[in-house]
């Protein structure tokens, strides 16, 4: 093969590469005939959604599949040695760890909780160079340093429950890049971290790789970072590389429907008050055979072809390549009609107008709201002095990191945490601390909540019928059972799903029907006041659109109110009217959408806005990063304040601070 | 830390307090005439035996009896059995008995861990295969039927079998085999059980793939990691393990006639030798609490994830 | 990444676009899922269950039948010498014992009278373990009470617990039932306990009572469905444990009256003549080990099965 715009040579090949694993006498193929280059110094994103199998391609390079999974088919080369045919675990010991490492993804659990983190880096240096301890032990504390870890020796003795998340993946990167290997393969190393700490990490393995030339093969589903690290990148779809290109050529140039559709669904990309573009169903069962093109059953531009012959790889450019029958010369006629109408769609969308916040009427108040939680002996607050309105009509976005307390207020205002300190009134009510039973209960009539993780919140021993039904038997908003099963298919068709699964148990819905169902739950009573803690971060890519573009539709529809709780700025742009961002219990700037975006005032909401990755190389590689430290504040005397520094733009700050943020205004 | 081991002596005293007291309380529930053995009762008259029990103290009222106890026990004096062995001290009676108990428990405690550990590993070695379903077969048979039952066949049969002693003899080395094998044939099963569970949990954790990914050969990783966190959990129960050998098994003792005090306590309960069955509870209460405490101190050291400065 | 067209005739027709189908969209290919249909499914595809569920339910459908139909009196002791100590024969299939009672009979009965007081106590154990585990997994204020309490109880060793209580109130079937079942719920209501903490913290809970659902549908569809697997393996569990139990006080002197048919007495009074004529010990000895172990393997095997991460 020819180097195809490559500048290195090639040391890593892997040939129709196919993987199967076996789950209690059935087979699945997880990789279907994969093909992948590695070349020196470069790095190579791997894109694809949760079963797309990119994570066991990449296991397979170092021999790490699982039990019951095995390569049956296909060659994995690296510098010319054929491994794929390695059998014991001594001959893979040469290359593992020490030639390609690999760095996982959650580094709250990548480390063993009761050793040293210094043992578990010295470890791999004794056993692959055979270097003595004293010696190790130096190299070690080097690499920490490396890494970016302050006061390297003492920390070599801590245990990982005394760092970070952050710290702890520099620890696990720099157990990884002890040996020096050749190829580090990164699995999603910044998705269980906050967006300012997955900034800085994603800086450090690029310092890392430009220092040490080494390959990086980043496995993730966010095209943020793809766009900012990636020189390459593969798109990866049940279980094959359907797209290959640089870059750019992705990005701007792709032409796999399926990738295609990936960037068009971003929130980023989207317009205000209209749907976003969603890729419609579900990633296809491994355990059955395909027949086509994968993607097909969801490509509503799909051609008759696709169904029935696998598309072979076409080469588009010279780096460029893409596994559909759209590159085929027959397919042009139908090509150019789908370009033509995608020109035409995109002239049509304007903005929608902003929401008009005079003469809105509240219909929430939280005032100077405290959780506090106890930890054993210690009470700490999880929520610390907190105020906002809600506007009938409006969605308010409540942006912060893990541990900043969001989940917290929303459970306060649903009376989940009933022991808090302050008010909420709902439509001029309290309704926090002791109220009368029947109040409660029809509160809860009003104000609903959608949960994070679609796979936990439904009960698993119940059918969708009496999941969706639950609210109707608690207020008894039905005639009779007819009158309740046509209530229950009614909401099916309008969240988008057939009646037929009404009588099915959870266990059988992919995540993203599971949230629908989960949707459908928290509005077949018609509340005023929906709370959507995070409602999409635990689904896929492909699938958040659609429950992206259900929101707002109902929404509209049934005029609701949301309290929108997420950590992801480019979905709240999208879907927000209002914006605040909280950061250790305390709500540090709450402003319009795009005030706040087009000026952030608050030092942590400046760190937060310019850590959030955009999908557009462009852009992440000119990007600064901001970083905040919470002592920059000096509140021992003038202590801050929740004041509105201009209309409808709040702020926490002391008296000092306000004067400077005026000035920048 | 000082705070929360003073709350924790506290709490354990407590709970030794309330045990004692119930026990202490519910022995007075018994007839009177239980304090006689079946020939006393014949030939005393009435008149008599009253006036023992008054000497002993007996008809006073329970609270009388308890603070009287107490306050023996804080000058060191056990009191004297009543009437498993009548007149004799306590402490003469358990200075004579735990050593023997001890010795045995000891031992099999000994062959609990390194057996039962060495099976639990050699479960989870061939896990799924032979020496899985061999140990699997073993825990089963231990832990579902009753052990009494099988205790004895292996008295019967085993002894006849290897021409071992069939009874306890302290002066034959050779019959402490059997006692001591029967002794260890729970705490194996418990050791392996556990053992393997922990291990198979650690196993799939992402550490252990992350070490393996470092290019650590798995023996290595076994060794350093899965073996290592899998026994935090088990060391909990080591010092009340230790604690307990010198409280014997009743089965085996009278099985095999060791002069231990396995059986005490059960021959004590039915002569309703109160004075006995009294100073025995209190020893297990402190043994049994003392046990969990010294368990938790334990872990506390070995695990750096856990500090005593507040509850778990 | 090279180029692969193949050279095979395409027919250009088929590059024309497809109407969209929504539902093939939304195929995620799981067939129809039900969670008890699995869990049966998994439950009985291991031959060995399956063997050991038709053996239990055989020889308990026996025990309740064979008093009806047989006219046998299990207590008839036979006044001629030569009917004593008869090995197993056509007439008296297990043999008679040293009063010349019909084994066969006797383990019958025994068996129905052991497997019902077991029977009953896996039930009181289980039942009130499970509310009380749902009131102190429910109440947070309660955990420092509860908590003391599981210590006092499960402090005073188990054997010990039972000779005191069985010998303190003379022994019948109510007594030794007072005296098991007043121990083991503590233990099932932690154990319960600890699986309803998790149930009532979960998201699925906490959308239900978004919802206003009252609490007792809270109770019947959220977590009664959820732990009733639980019940079923703890209850199965239950009964090796309360059976051993009944052998050992029997061993220790405080079991039933001999009148009493149970296994427990079969066995003991068994053991008496072991050495003369095993079989009167050995054959319901067996039928024993057949009942404990089975309900063992079946209570663990059920729980695997239950897990839905085993479900296919």
């Amino acid at each position: 093969m020819q180097n195809n715009g490559h500048i290195g040579p090639c040391i890593f090949s892997a040939k129709d590469v196919e993987i199967q694993f076996n789950l209690r006498g059935k087979t699945l193929t997880a990789v279907r005939k994969a093909s992948l280059d590695l070349y020196e110094g470069e790095t190579l994103a791997i894109v694809g959604e949760s079963g797309s199998g990119k994570s066991v391609f990449t296991k397979s390079f170092i021999g790490m599949l699982d039990k019951n999974g095995s390569v049956t088919g296909g060659s994995l080369s690296y510098r010319g040695e054929e491994i794929s045919k390695y059998t014991t675990e001594k001959e893979w010991l040469h290359i593992r760890g020490k030639k390609i490492a690999m760095v996982f993804q959650d580094p709250m659990t990548s480390l063993n909780p009761v050793r040293t983190i210094g043992e578990q880096i010295t470890e791999v240096i004794t056993w692959h160079f055979g270097t003595p301890h004293a010696q190790a032990k130096q190299e070690a504390i080097e690499l920490l340093r490396k890494v970016g870890i302050q006061d390297a020796e003492t920390r070599y003795k801590q245990y990982p429950h005394e760092f970070s998340g952050g710290m702890r993946q520099r620890v696990v990167i720099a157990t990884a890049i002890a040996c020096r290997p050749e190829i580090l393969i990164c699995d999603e190393p910044t998705t269980a971290l906050d967006v300012t700490v997955q900034a800085q990490i994603l800086n450090l393995i690029r310092e890392l790789q430009r220092e040490m030339k080494m390959t990086v093969v980043y496995i993730t589903h966010d095209l943020g970072v793809v766009a900012n690290v990636a020189d390459w990148v593969a798109v990866m779809y049940a279980g094959q590389i359907v797209e290959y290109g640089t870059v750019r050529e992705i990005f701007s140039e792709a032409v796999h429907p399926y990738t295609k559709a990936l960037l068009q669904s971003m929130p980023q990309l989207g317009v205000k008050g209209h749907d976003l573009y969603s890729i419609q169903g579900t990633p296809p069962n491994l355990f059955k055979e395909i027949q086509g093109d994968a993607f097909a059953p969801r490509n509503p531009d799909a051609m008759e072809i696709d169904f029935e012959e696998e598309p072979p790889m076409f080469q588009v450019s010279d780096t460029h390549f893409a596994k559909t029958w759209l590159m085929h010369p027959y397919a042009d006629e139908h090509r150019q009609e789908l370009e033509k109408r995608a020109a035409q769609q995109k002239e049509q969308q304007k903005p929608a107008q902003p929401f008009q916040y005079e003469g809105a009427e509240k219909l929430l108040e939280v005032k100077a709201l405290t959780v506090k939680f106890k930890l054993g002996d210690r009470e700490f607050k999880a929520v610390d002095n907190v105020s906002f309105d809600i506007f009938k009509g409006e969605t308010l976005s409540l942006v912060g990191e893990s541990g900043s307390g969001k989940t917290t207020i929303g459970r306060a205002i649903l009376r989940i945490y009933n022991k808090v300190d302050g008010s909420i009134l709902f439509k001029g009510e309290k309704i926090n601390g002791k109220i009368d039973r029947k109040k409660a209960k029809d509160l809860h009539m009003q104000m609903q909540m959608i949960f994070q993780d679609p796979m936990a919140s439904l009960n698993e021993r119940a059918k969708v019928d009496y999941i969706i039904s639950e609210g109707l038997y608690n207020y008894h908003l039905f005639d009779n059972k007819e009158d309740r099963l046509a209530k229950v298919e009614k909401i099916m068709g309008e969240v988008g799903l057939s009646s037929d699964f009404s009588s099915r148990f959870p266990h059988e819905f992919s995540g993203g029907q599971r949230q629908r169902i989960g949707i459908a739950r928290s509005l077949v009573m018609n509340p005023d006041f929906v709370v959507a803690d995070e409602p999409i971060s635990a689904l896929d890519v492909s699938i958040r659109a659609q429950v992206i573009n259900l929101l707002n539709k109902m929404k509209r529809e049934r005029s609701l109110t949301y309290l929108f709780i997420a950590h992801d700025l480019s979905v709240v742009r999208f879907i927000s009217d209002r914006i605040a961002v909280i950061n250790k219990g305390r709500i540090v700037e709450l402003a319009e959408c795009e005030e706040l975006f087009r000026h952030p005032l608050h030092p942590y909401t400046k760190a937060l806005l310019s850590a959030v990755p955009y999908p557009d190389p462009d852009v992440e590689r000119s990007k600064q990063l901001i970083s905040y430290d919470p002592s920059m504040h000096d509140y021992s005397v003038d202590k801050p304040v929740w004041t509105e520094i201009l209309p409808g733009h709040f702020i926490l700050a002391n008296q000092q601070e306000l004067d400077a943020y005026r000035q920048e205004l | 830390m000082g705070k929360y081991i003073l709350k924790r002596t506290l709490n354990s005293i407590l709970t030794v307090a309330i045990v004692f007291v119930a026990v202490f309380m519910l022995l007075r529930l018994m007839p009177l005439s239980g304090y006689f053995p079946q020939e006393m009762l014949k030939e005393t008259d009435e008149a008599t035996r009253m006036t023992y029990l008054r000497n002993q103290g007996l008809l006073d009222h329970p609270l009388v009896q308890l603070g009287r106890f107490v306050k023996n026990l804080f000058k060191g004096d056990l009191g004297r059995s009543l009437t498993v062995y009548p007149k004799v001290p306590i402490s003469t009676l358990l200075k004579e008995k735990i050593p023997v108990t001890a010795a045995f428990g000891f031992a099999s405690m000994l062959l609990g861990i390194v057996l039962g550990l060495s099976l639990g590993m050699l479960m989870v070695r061939y896990k799924d295969r032979w020496g899985d379903r061999l140990g699997t077969g073993y825990i089963l048979a231990v832990r579902a039927i009753p052990s009494l039952i099988y205790l004895f066949f292996i008295q019967v049969w085993v002894s006849l079998w290897l021409n071992l002693p069939m009874v306890f003899d302290k002066d034959i080395p050779s019959s402490w085999i059997l006692p001591v094998i029967c002794l260890s044939l729970g705490s194996i099963a418990w050791y392996a059980l556990w053992l393997r569970r922990f291990m198979v949990d650690e196993e799939n954790k992402d550490y252990v793939k992350f070490a393996l990914v470092k290019g650590l050969p798995k023996k290595e990783v076994w060794r350093r990691h899965i073996f290592k966190n899998a026994i935090i959990p088990l060391v909990i129960y080591l010092p009340s393990d230790l604690l307990f050998i010198i409280s014997g098994s009743l089965v085996i003792e009278t099985l095999y006639a060791i002069p231990g005090t396995g059986g005490l306590l059960t021959t004590a309960i039915k002569n309703q030798d109160n004075n006995l069955v009294q100073i025995i509870v209190l020893m297990y209460a402190v043994l049994s609490v003392l046990g969990v405490f010294l368990g938790d101190l334990l872990v506390a050291a070995v695990d750096p994830r856990i500090t005593l400065t507040e509850d778990k | 990444m090279e180029n692969t067209e193949k050279n095979i005739s395409l027919n250009p027709l088929k590059f024309r676009a497809k109407v969209f189908d929504q539902i093939a969209s939304e195929d995620t290919g799981y067939s129809n899922y039900s969670y008890w249909r699995s869990t049966f499914r998994t439950f009985f595809k291991n031959k060995a269950v399956m063997v050991l569920v038709i053996l239990i339910v055989a020889i308990i459908v026996m025990s309740f039948v064979y008093p009806i139909i047989s006219d046998i009196d299990p207590n008839k002791v036979a006044l001629k010498r030569k009917e004593w100590n008869q090995r197993p024969s056509w007439e008296h299939w297990f043999g008679t014992d040293t009063l010349g009672r019909d084994i066969w009979t006797r383990s019958w009965y025994g068996v129905r009278n052991s497997f019902l007081l077991a029977f009953c106590i896996a039930l009181s154990d289980v039942g009130i373990g499970m509310i009380v585990g749902a009131i102190w997994g429910y109440n947070k204020k309660l955990d420092p009470i509860m908590i003391e309490i599981y210590n006092v109880i499960t402090n005073i060793p188990s054997t010990v617990y039972l000779v005191l209580l069985a010998y303190i109130m003379n022994t019948s079937y109510l007594t030794l039932f007072i005296s098991m079942a007043s121990r083991g719920w503590i233990v099932e209501a932690r154990f319960f306990r600890n699986r309803i903490l998790s149930i009532r913290d979960s998201e699925y809970n906490m959308a239900s009572r978004c919802l206003g659902t009252p609490m007792r549908r809270i109770a019947t569809k959220n977590i009664i469905p959820h732990i009733i697997s639980l019940i079923i393996m703890e209850a199965a569990l239950c009964i090796p444990y309360s059976i051993g139990s009944e052998v050992f006080l029997g061993f220790v002197g405080v079991g039933l009256p001999v009148e009493a048919i149970t296994l427990g007495n079969i066995v003991n009074q068994g053991r008496a003549s072991f050495t003369l004529h095993p079989y009167q010990m050995l054959l319901p000895t067996i039928i024993l080990c057949i009942i404990t172990v089975a309900f063992y393997v079946i209570g663990n095997k059920f729980a695997d099965a239950s897990d839905p991460r085993n479900h296919v």
